[in-house]
């Protein structure tokens, strides 16, 4: 435990810039992939087990095609629709077989392709860390506000987040498709009922969770290292995410995913080897007082 | 003795229980009927503590077992049977009806000894002859038949010795044949068991000819309460039932 | 088809008669498989059979244990694990910092366990089936976080080094491999009768109650929190011995004990080995671990191999092992009634 570390830099304004900022793109990636898993499961009432695989896939994708090509924007590209098309086909191929078994039998295929995936990754990109590096682009003067150093990359990952957010959000609450997604939600068989393909929707939906999950992880590539296994800490984070924000909300995802963004920045100042306990201990707090999350729905 | 004591509930403003007083003698056998809505199914979750109750008493020979949870209700002797059957998938009838006396002789917890126990045979066996189920007893409870599954919950309820046994819709989904079969059965339990007897039914035919004491609530309120030709005459149910859906059983 | 279905066919009103007597068999069958695995040795000599069941004795313990709340109560946990690890890092640290006899540290451990699957339970067994399982996932991630963050007592992530004392106690050396063999299988084998004596208990009728329809369970007089939380510690209980197994068989405690990945390790195994049966848990500890080993040894990609094998199971079995072979079995034995 360092507290004095965790109080002088709540003293410090550049201290805190810097690790509220390094707090936001942490928040931002988790919301990215948070808010598929909440998707998912407000829509399909699946918990998806291997959505950390996704952004894995994400950031591997876009380095590999930023190596070939060099463009920065092909790799966010390529890194979110590889993976909305591996979401499809993950959706369509297998999950649906398990859709009206136990739960158990969900979390087993979701299980399976956990393991299955981290090895794909490692025969085609191998075991070692690998880097994508900072695009040329971006490889610039940092920012300086009130002291704190925001690189530039940042500022663009919590545009981009927030942009996605935005357009997540308004696009669920105003466009026609966004209303047959809460209707299914809601009401599955009333939505097959009136003639509306519900095995489109879930498989969209899938892609859609997918795609949200391989931007996060082609936008983290250029930050972070990639590994066969990057997924799962980023999976189970998003869990808490879900969980804390409350199953099946947005906007409880995006608060749930900044806090918990927040706590990692500040904690690992404060307490740098229990940064993750005190993740879980605020999960457990949060649900022991609202067992539903704090954005989720009370159920009788 | 069960008395009801200016009993209510509301629902975010709807008040589906409205200050009910009521009292069920010893021995006694009461339809509950009303339109729907009227907060029957609410009275009854109320007094076996599936609901908490805002305001007043459930007195069961002088003792308050308003607010207290469903097993301490179900201990003190008020056994209920719901609308839909609800039984234990999984196990078979006689497993259901030996598990059950085990609860209730407050075993259910007991582990250095096998189930089934010993003391607990007659009783469940007792149950199963009554209910007409003995011939089933391996039967798992999934693949009875609708009526028999009715019939089980009923014995689930029966077989805890209850005082007074409430019955939602114990004909809910039988044809007409069937219904009556079941009534006359809840009947005979009530005539051999000399237990008190409250159940909701929506036939009229049924009620005015089976149940000895009419309660009509409307609204969460008490309309009527009386003999069956008492009801039959009562203009006020008249009018509830008129008003909102026409029904044979009442003919002035 | 309920065991106790099979078991009576027609006649019930032999029902208390033989409640005692299947008791004292099964006591019998324990026995009798004690001596079996106990006298192993004379006939295999081979080192690695010896481990191999050491394995399966910890593995088979824990993933039985959480039988008892997946299969037999319903209640979905994902941090049973957590169990696992105190087991393994309480009797470990009791035996290098205390120095106490191995039977005492044993059941410190297990007291240990009581008290946090006490507090731990009260606070999850509340809560409902996704809830529960995030909940306990937490509970789990929090115990590794710490066993990670507390370096001066635990080690870190190095785990707990320099091995665990075992000093002989009544003429038991468990330093011995011979001897931590026949221990372990004598751990199984009680643990595993004393587990299936609560599943056939009155307790582990209402359990099934619970699982099936814990409304109607509360409306019968049953205590629906109190049970759920009685089978949370003692599930705990059986847990933590495996992983006291597991500290004696590897003579330390790593916080890969105390990882999530224990608790899907368990739930997989659950599945593999089927939940309607009591023994299913141990047949699928036996096969996950062959299906470790010898995949580890034909290939370095392992969790492909095992990720398929799971696929099959999850989507074209659909269900476990021992569950596919009862209802093969039940089947069977219908179809002969009805020719007959």
């Amino acid at each position: 435990m360092d507290l004095d570390a965790l109080t002088g830099c709540l003293a410090s304004s550049a201290c805190l810039v810097t690790q509220t900022t390094s707090g936001f793109i942490i928040g931002m990636l988790l919301f990215l992939v948070a808010v598929g898993l909440t998707l998912i499961f407000g829509v399909l009432k699946v918990v998806n087990f291997s959505h950390g695989a996704f952004y894995m896939f994400g950031a591997y994708f876009a380095m590999t095609a930023y190596q070939f090509s060099g463009s920065f924007a092909l790799a966010m590209l390529c890194g979110a629709a590889g993976t909305a098309i591996l979401g499809l086909i993950f959706e369509r191929v297998f999950m649906s077989r398990v859709y009206g078994a136990d739960v158990l039998m969900q979390l087993l295929v979701c299980y399976a392709f956990v393991l299955i995936f981290d090895d794909v990754v490692r025969m085609i990109w191998g075991p070692e860390f690998k880097s994508m590096g900072m695009p040329a682009a971006f490889q610039v003067v940092p920012l300086f506000i009130a002291g704190g150093v925001v690189p530039p990359y940042y500022l663009l990952l919590i545009g981009v987040a927030l942009t996605a957010a935005m357009i997540l959000g308004l696009g669920l609450a105003r466009t026609r498709i966004g209303k047959v997604i809460r209707a299914a939600a809601h009401n599955p068989g009333m939505v097959s009922a009136l003639g509306i393909n519900t095995g489109l929707i879930y498989g969209g939906v899938f892609a859609l969770g997918g795609m949200l999950a391989g931007l996060a992880g082609a936008l983290a590539a250029p930050v972070r290292s990639l590994t066969p296994g990057m997924g799962f800490s980023v999976l189970i984070e998003s869990f808490i995410v879900t969980v804390i924000g409350g199953m099946g909300s947005i906007l409880g995802a995006l608060i749930g995913a900044l806090l918990i963004g927040m706590i990692r920045s500040f904690g690992s100042l404060g307490f740098p080897l229990f940064t993750e306990g005190l993740m879980y201990l605020f999960m457990v707090i949060v649900l022991v007082s609202r067992p539903t999350g704090l954005f989720g729905k009370e159920v009788a | 003795m069960l008395e009801i004591r200016s009993l209510s509930k509301s629902f975010g403003g709807v008040k589906a229980t409205d200050n009910v007083t009521l009292d069920f003698t010893d021995g006694s056998l009461t339809a509950v009927i009303g339109p729907n809505g009227a907060g029957k199914s609410t009275f009854f979750n109320l007094i076996t503590g599936a609901l908490t109750p805002d305001a007043g008493q459930i007195l069961l020979n002088g003792l308050d077992l308003a607010g207290r949870t469903p097993p301490e209700i179900v201990r003190h002797g008020i056994g209920r049977a719901f609308q839909v059957a609800s039984i234990f998938p999984s196990l078979t009838v006689q497993e259901t009806m030996l598990a059950a006396v085990c609860a209730d002789q407050r075993k259910a917890s007991v582990l250095h000894r096998r189930f089934p126990l010993a003391e607990t045979r007659d009783r469940a066996e007792n149950a199963m002859e009554l209910l007409g189920l003995a011939s089933k007893r391996n039967r798992t409870a999934a693949t009875l038949s609708h009526g028999d599954q009715k019939l089980l919950d009923i014995a689930l309820a029966l077989v805890l010795d209850p005082k007074v046994l409430l019955l939602d819709e114990p004909t809910a989904g039988m044809g007409t044949e069937e219904r009556w079969r079941m009534i006359e059965k809840v009947r005979d339990l009530w005539e051999t068991q000399k237990i008190t007897v409250v159940f909701i039914e929506h036939d009229m035919d049924i009620v005015f000819k089976i149940a000895p004491e009419i309660v009509v609530l409307c609204y969460g309120r008490i309309l009527a309460t009386g003999k069956p030709d008492a009801i039959r005459r009562n203009e006020a149910v008249i009018e509830a039932y008129l008003g909102t859906e026409h029904h044979a059983g009442i003919t002035v | 088809m309920t065991e106790l279905q099979a078991e009576q066919g027609a006649q019930a009103l032999e029902v208390p008669r033989e409640a005692k007597t299947r008791r004292n068999r099964d006591a019998l069958i324990a026995l009798a498989v004690f001596v079996v695995l106990a006298l192993l040795p004379t006939v295999f000599s081979s080192k690695l059979l010896l481990d191999f069941v050491i394995r399966c004795a910890a593995y088979g313990l824990f993933a039985t244990s959480l039988n008892l709340l997946v299969g037999y109560t319903g209640l979905i946990s994902f941090g049973h694990g957590m169990f696992f690890g105190l087991g393994a890092y309480g009797f470990g640290l009791m035996m290098q910092k205390t120095g106490v006899p191995v039977p005492a540290a044993f059941v410190a451990t297990l007291a240990i366990t009581l008290v946090v699957a006490l507090v731990i339970g009260a606070i999850c067994v509340r809560l409902k089936e996704i809830y529960f399982a995030f909940v306990t996932l937490a509970f789990q991630m929090l115990i590794h976080s710490t066993i990670l963050s507390w370096v001066s007592l635990t080690g870190g992530d190095q785990g707990l080094r320099g091995g665990i004392p075992r000093p002989p106690f009544l003429g038991i050396d468990l330093s011995n491999q011979l001897h931590l063999y026949v221990a372990s299988c004598a751990l199984l084998v009680i643990g595993l009768f004393l587990m299936h004596q609560i599943a056939q208990s009155p307790f582990g009728y209402t359990l099934r109650m619970i699982r099936d329809n814990a409304t109607r369970a509360s409306f019968i007089g049953i205590d629906v929190w109190r049970a759920k939380l009685t089978i949370f510690v003692l599930a705990a209980l059986f847990a933590s011995t495996g992983g006291i197994i597991m500290a004696l068989f590897v003579s330390g405690a790593y916080p890969e004990f105390a990882y999530w990945t224990i608790s899907g390790e368990g739930i997989f195994i659950n599945m593999l080995g089927g939940v309607t049966t009591f023994l299913g848990p141990m047949v699928g500890t036996v096969l996950l671990l062959i299906l470790n080993d010898t995949v580890t040894r034909l290939t370095d990609y392992h969790g492909l191999v095992l990720g398929i094998v799971i696929l099959f199971f999850a989507i074209g079995l659909r269900k476990g092992l021992m569950d596919f072979v009862v209802e093969w079995y039940a089947q069977r034995r219908n179809g002969a009634g009805e020719r007959g």
